[in-house]
Parts: structure tokens; sequence; C-alpha cells
């Protein structure tokens, strides 16, 4: 009889243990990444729908990367964009890259803490345990979040209007939608 | 560079690899310091020294910017193409071995980095016919299709973007210390008069008032000149379609621009005329209108390149 048991938890359990094994692969279909730039004069958004992102996961490990060029950000005004360009490095380091890694189970899960790796105007940051909310659009799946970026992080010169610069912080809004390929 | 990569010119690869991994590294027409593009090659072979064909090579800059990715032919060998100076990550996989991936500096035009694949533990040996399961790699930036245009630097790009930004920072500062005489000169305007508009002499006005008047005018001149120089001059960014409020501030350059050259044509006019005693009369009389038209382009023109503005301190006031 005990046998019996075992035999049916296994058989419950054996299912559920290799759907979260199995290979996956995502493609990130559509996104908006938008940064937040603070002055005591200026509020501007730059906006990028031009991210591209992929994910594998194997082994119960996910392995994410995420990119958009630098000059894709559009914050409504050319000059201000070659000034934040200039100040970024954006020409030398045309890419933001961001590349998070965390286990499978998290994706299953309303919100998703990723440890980040952001290489941005020629340097590397991390970002621990940061919230991404997670929902299901039919097959795919819609995440949003912020990415609390400063410029210090990056050893950007914080720009100034009327000798006053802009605050250090450059939150980085997220809204991706990952599709299962 | 996120990591101690090996230094700095080829012979020094070959040594840190070859004590790294059982792959070689061999010095090739060293040239520590170009700045063309490099080609890595080399031949992908089992631990037996046996050619692997068809596997996959690619190279990964430490800064996230490039990536080569390149197939091994029937006798291993490999070639990638296109490397800047830099450090990468070179994986190397195929089906039925364990990917590997070798840390290298790239420090002169071509070098050889040989592989040695281990075949996998974890693996059953490969069925004739039957392709062995290869575990996805990590994604790479190579995987995302963006182009080698959009993902290479270009230094001289950013040192152009670098000369703009300086010569418009030295615009904006100039601009608004040009403010500064230019209201000056508007206000001393009324008592630069000799003549009231009957003909009536004011007595009020002096001399010293006209003189300090068309002093601040020729110095306000000489500061916009100076101003507007350095905008004129600033260089182009190829490939830029300029949009939003940078194209209201030059639309209105367009105003003020001519405005201060007849504003100062008008003044020196009105200026000779107050001289020898006549009342400003013709065209010179418009010269406070022109003046005013101008200020107000300029003064709007400074505010458009500044939108939006947000007045959040003052908001908090309240």
């Amino acid at each position: 009889m005990r046998g019996a048991r075992i035999l049916f938890l296994v058989a419950l359990v054996a299912p559920a243990a290799v759907v979260a094994q199995a290979d996956s692969q995502w493609q990130l279909q559509q996104s908006t990444l938008s940064y937040h730039m603070s002055h005591p004069m200026h509020e501007v958004d730059g906006v990028s729908r031009a991210a591209k992102g992929k994910g594998v996961c194997h082994a119960r490990q996910c392995d994410f990367l995420i990119a958009a060029p630098v000059k894709s950000f559009d914050s409504g005004d050319t000059n201000r964009d070659l000034h934040m360009l200039e100040t970024t490095r954006g020409a030398q380091f045309p890419m933001v890259v961001v590349r998070t890694h965390f286990a499978d189970s998290e994706l299953h899960e309303g919100t998703v803490y990723a440890d980040l790796e952001v290489q941005f105007a020629g340097q590397t940051t991390h970002y621990s345990h940061v919230a991404f909310q997670r929902t299901d659009q039919g097959k795919d799946v819609h995440i949003t979040g912020t990415v609390p970026a400063l410029c210090s992080d990056f050893k950007i010169d914080r720009p100034t209007f009327l000798t006053v610069p802009i605050k250090n912080e450059i939150p980085v809004k997220v809204d991706m939608t990952w599709r299962p390929i | 560079m996120s990591r101690n990569a090996p230094v700095v010119t080829w012979a020094v690869i070959s040594l840190s690899v070859l004590m790294a991994q059982t792959a070689g590294v061999h010095a090739q027409s060293p040239d520590a310091g170009s700045g063309s593009a490099a080609v890595v090659s080399g031949t992908v072979m089992d631990a037996s020294g046996k050619p692997i064909a068809h596997a996959i090579v690619s190279a990964r800059s430490e800064k996230g910017g490039e990536s080569s990715t390149a197939e091994s032919d029937a006798a291993g060998k490999y070639v990638l193409a296109g490397l800047s100076l830099g450090d990468y990550d070179v994986t190397v996989s195929s089906p039925g071995y364990a990917a590997k991936t070798t840390h290298i500096s790239v420090v002169g035009q071509q070098g050889t980095l040989d592989v040695a694949l281990a075949a996998s533990g974890q693996q059953q040996a490969p069925v004739p016919n039957a392709p062995v399961p290869n575990p996805p790699a990590s994604p790479s930036l190579g995987d995302l299709g963006f182009s080698t245009e959009q993902t290479e630097g270009d230094p001289k790009l950013q040192a152009l973007l670098k000369r703009r930004t300086e010569m418009l920072r030295v615009h904006q500062r100039l601009g608004l210390i040009t403010l500064a005489p230019m209201a000056a000169t508007l206000i001393t305007g009324p008592m630069a008069k000799a003549k009231g508009k009957n003909g009536q002499t004011i007595k009020e006005p002096t001399e010293a008032n006209l003189d300090f008047h068309f002093a601040l005018g020729a110095a306000t001149g000489a500061l916009y000149g100076t101003t507007a120089s350095y905008a004129i001059r600033a260089p182009r960014v190829p490939g830029t379609h300029k949009h939003g409020a940078i194209k209201v501030h030059e639309v209105l350059a367009w105003v003020h621009g001519p405005g201060m050259i007849a504003t100062g044509v008008l003044g020196y006019m009105a200026f000779k005329q107050e001289n020898s005693g006549e009342k400003v009369h013709g065209i010179a009389a418009e010269h406070g209108t022109v003046a005013w038209i101008t200020t107000g382009a300029y003064g709007a023109s400074i505010v458009a390149v500044s939108w939006p503005i947000h007045l959040k301190f003052w908001e908090k006031k309240q």
C-alpha cells in the first residue's frame, strides 16, 4: 500500500519536474524603455522602443539579455538627445545591455526579483533584487518594473541647466512583452 | 574591464591562454595600438586532436558592444573577423562536447586561438543520424540581430559630439550673459533721445545717456555675434533629423538674427541724427520697435530651447 502511494506521488510530481527542467527560449516581442531625468525646472522622459531581447532557460536557470541602442532614446528634442548621447559616451559605447540570471521558478511568480548586470556608458553596474511585475497575456508574458539607475553608477557627469545639475537618479521604466519561441 | 584580462600583447595572450586552457594562441604580426579590425583564427579539435567540424565559435566583447560568430569547417578551422581591440569571451560549442569559454584580450591585428573540447560527460555517445541535443547557450548580443553599425563604437563621432557640446555650452552661457546688456540697452533707449516726438528738446537726456545707450548696444551686438558664432560653427552630427524645441529655437534665430543687424543699423542712423540735433526720422525712427521685436524673439528662443520648463520649486511654495 505504501509503495503504491509513493508511486502515485512520483507519478504526480514527475511531470511537474519535467516541465520545470524543460529548456525554453523567449523573445522580446515589444518593449518600452524610458529614463526619467529630473531638474528643478525640467522633467524629461527619454523613450526607446528599439530594444531587442532573448531569454534562454536551461536546467532550471534562466539567462535573459536585453539591449537597445543608446541613440534610440527620444526625449522629444534632438538637441537634448545629442547632448545625452555625448554625456553618456553613447557614440563610443552605443548599446545599453542588460543581462539577468534567475531561477526559472521565478517565471511563474507575480513578482520577479532579478539581479541585473547593466552595461552602459562603458561601465558595468549590478542591481540586486530588482522587482518586476509579471502578468500573463495569453501565451505572452508582460513584465513591468523600474531599474533604480543613478548617473554616478555609470560615471556620467550630470548635465546642468542654468548651472544646476540634474538629479543623480535616472530611473529607467521597463515595459516588455516576452513570447516563448 | 570587469575582470582582470590577460594583457596586452599577443605574446602575453598566448602565454596566459596556454596556461589557463589547453588551447594555444600564437602571436602573429603584433601591432598593438592599431585601431583597425582584428582577426582571430584557429582550429577546434577534440581531446585527441581530431578536428571538429561545424563547431560554433562566438566572441563576445566584455563591453557588450560587439560580437562575432563563426563556424568551423571540415578541418576544424574558423575565423572570427571584425573584432576591435579589447577583452572578449570566446565560447566554442559543438554537439556532443562541453562548451568552452576562453577569456582573451585582443591587442593586435591577427591572432590564433586553438581550442580543444572535451566530450560531454553527461551525454551518450552520438548515435549515427541522430542529432545530439545541445544545451542552449546563454544569449549574446550577436543573437539579437542588431547591425554592426548599431553595435560598433565610433570614437570619432564621440569626439565630434564632445566638441559640439562644448561649443553649444559656450553658446548657451554667452547667450544668457547677452541678455543683461540687451535689457539694459532697451531700458536706456527712451533716455537716449535728445528730441521729443514734437521736436522739443528733452532736458533730462544728456549726451552721456546717448553715448551710454550706444555703448550698451554695441556691447550687445558684439556679444550676440560671438554667441551666434559658437552655434553656427558647432559641428553638425551626420544623419540627425532635427525635431522638437530646437527647431523653434532655430526658427526664432531667423527673426532675432536679422533683427539684431537691423537694430544696429537703425540705431547708428538714429545716433547720427541725434548727434546732429535732428529729430530721429525715416526708417531710423523704427529703431526702438525693431529692438523690442528682436529682444522678444531672442527671449522666446531661450525659453524654447529650455522647454519644457517646469517651475517645480515655485509650485512647492504654494
